[in-house]
């Protein structure tokens, strides 16, 4: 890991671009990105559609390498690692969340948590106590054994959300985590998200189109064609009487005599 | 003539003293507003006059003789009739993000970008207290009033900014 000021860097990237295809179907999705986020920060990254935001995520993710420039995570050049060595960082310091919950329908909720740890060798006994643990950080640690199947949409992405978190990686990735739920179980989403961040120290980017949704990151950033056109870092949050008073609008009219 | 009525609505619960309805209105009505003593006592003034509200002298043992107000018949029917009608709705349309927009789209050196780039930070970090508050009033027992009026803050806001992106999209069409 790197250190800048105080604060850990999570990821960080220089430079970055990514094209696809080439000549008369060349696309630069990424046209030189710059981004560093701290440990413990909470980002959403905003934009239009095809404005680069999941090519943003998956190279930083390791789903995909840039075209030039330099991505790293925890301090490691992703470009420096071999297969193997790429495999075992997904594994192990990233976790993912997308739209789709992906989850496997015959396998049960602790079961689903479980698999990567089982994938990466470890007991089955040791897998199912930490994915106990996710379950319970995501608030189902009394459903282990239902089935995916016999969950509700906002329920099933926060087993999504605890199989991302089993590995205890450093930072967790999510694309639109939001984007096939109704708005209350999409709050919950947002909350759960808030709280890992908040109590777990946990490191989060998101990528989203919703306001809602990014306005509970700590960070916004915003692309436009490929580039970060715009950053805002949002002021800590007030108690809750005084965001009220802060948000005009509520003192009394004066009648017409 | 909302503090009218809403003066109307609190006295149907029964008498109150000039000073207990200003508390209720501001603590259990309209949470985190203020209603100056000065606009109490003229809208009660109004109230007397037009025969909606009258006055009683409650007497009490140890301390000098309070006046209450109460609701007359009269005051009674304007309140159903006020529950009973449709509010207008104030959408606020020609705002003032609005109208910068229109000047900023009009004038050679106009930035509309750098104004919906601005508007936009704004809503955002208000947006971003409110969702926050809104979270935290579930956790917490929050009264009704105040989660209710955080509701409306988060879908305000979120309805402003999907609004900037329209305009956004539509204005870079306009000059690309
Ligand atoms: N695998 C791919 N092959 C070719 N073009 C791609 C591929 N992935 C993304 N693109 C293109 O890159 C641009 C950015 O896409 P994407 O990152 O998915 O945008 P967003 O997530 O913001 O909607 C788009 O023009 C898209 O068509
Ligand atoms: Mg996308």
């Amino acid at each position: 890991m790197t250190t800048t000021g105080t604060r850990t860097t999570a990821i960080a990237l220089h430079g970055v671009h990514k094209v696809f295809g080439e000549s008369s179907t060349r696309v630069e999705a990424l046209a030189g990105i710059d981004l560093d986020v701290g440990a413990g920060e909470f980002v959403a990254i905003m934009g239009p559609s095809g404005s680069g935001k999941s090519t943003l995520l998956h190279l930083i993710g390791g789903l995909d390498v840039a075209t030039s420039g330099t991505v790293a995570v925890g301090g490691e050049d992703l470009a420096s690692l071999n297969d193997d060595q790429l495999t075992m960082l997904r594994r192990r310091k990233i976790g993912f969340v997308f739209q789709a919950y992906n989850l496997v329908s015959v396998l049960t909720a602790i079961e689903n948590v479980a698999l990567p740890l089982i994938i990466d060798g470890i007991a089955e006994s040791r897998a199912n106590e930490r994915a106990g643990r996710a379950l319970d950080l995501v608030g189902l640690g009394s459903r282990p054994d239902h089935r995916p199947g016999e969950m509700s949409g906002g329920e099933q992405q926060r087993i999504a959300i605890a199989r991302s978190l089993v590995a205890e990686p450093v930072l967790l990735l999510a694309d639109e985590p939001t984007g096939n739920l109704d708005s209350v179980t999409g709050d919950q989403t947002m909350r759960l998200l808030r709280r890992l961040v908040d109590e777990e120290g946990q490191t989060v980017i998101m990528v989203t189109h919703d306001a809602r949704d990014a306005a509970m990151a700590d960070r916004i950033v915003r692309l436009r064609d490929g580039r970060i056109v715009e950053e805002q870092t949002l002021p800590p949050v007030k108690s809750g009487a005084d965001v009220l008073a802060s948000l005009e609008g509520l003192d009394a009219p004066e009648d017409a005599p | 003539m909302s503090v009218r009525h809403a003066i109307l609505g609190l006295l149907a619960e029964g008498p109150l003293h000039g000073y207990e309805l200003r508390s209720a209105y501001e603590n259990e009505l309209v949470p985190q507003s203020r209603l100056n003593a000065g606009q109490v006592y003229a809208t009660l003034d109004r109230l007397l006059r037009d025969g909606l509200v009258h006055h009683e002298v409650v007497a009490q043992n140890d301390r000098p003789d309070k006046k209450v107000f109460a609701l007359t018949a009269q005051g009674r029917d304007e309140l159903g009739r006020w529950l009973g009608h449709a509010s207008k709705v104030d959408l606020d349309l020609r705002n003032e993000t609005f109208l910068k927009l229109m000047v900023a789209r009009r004038l050679p050196e106009g930035d509309w970008r750098g104004v919906i780039a601005l508007e936009r930070r704004g809503a955002f970090e208000r947006l971003h207290q409110a969702t926050q508050a809104r979270a935290r009033a579930d956790r917490d027992a929050t009264p009704l009033s105040i989660t209710l009026l955080l509701d409306l803050a988060v879908l305000k806001l979120e309805g402003l900014l999907e609004w900037l992106d329209r305009c956004e999209e539509a204005l870079g069409k306009e000059t690309p």
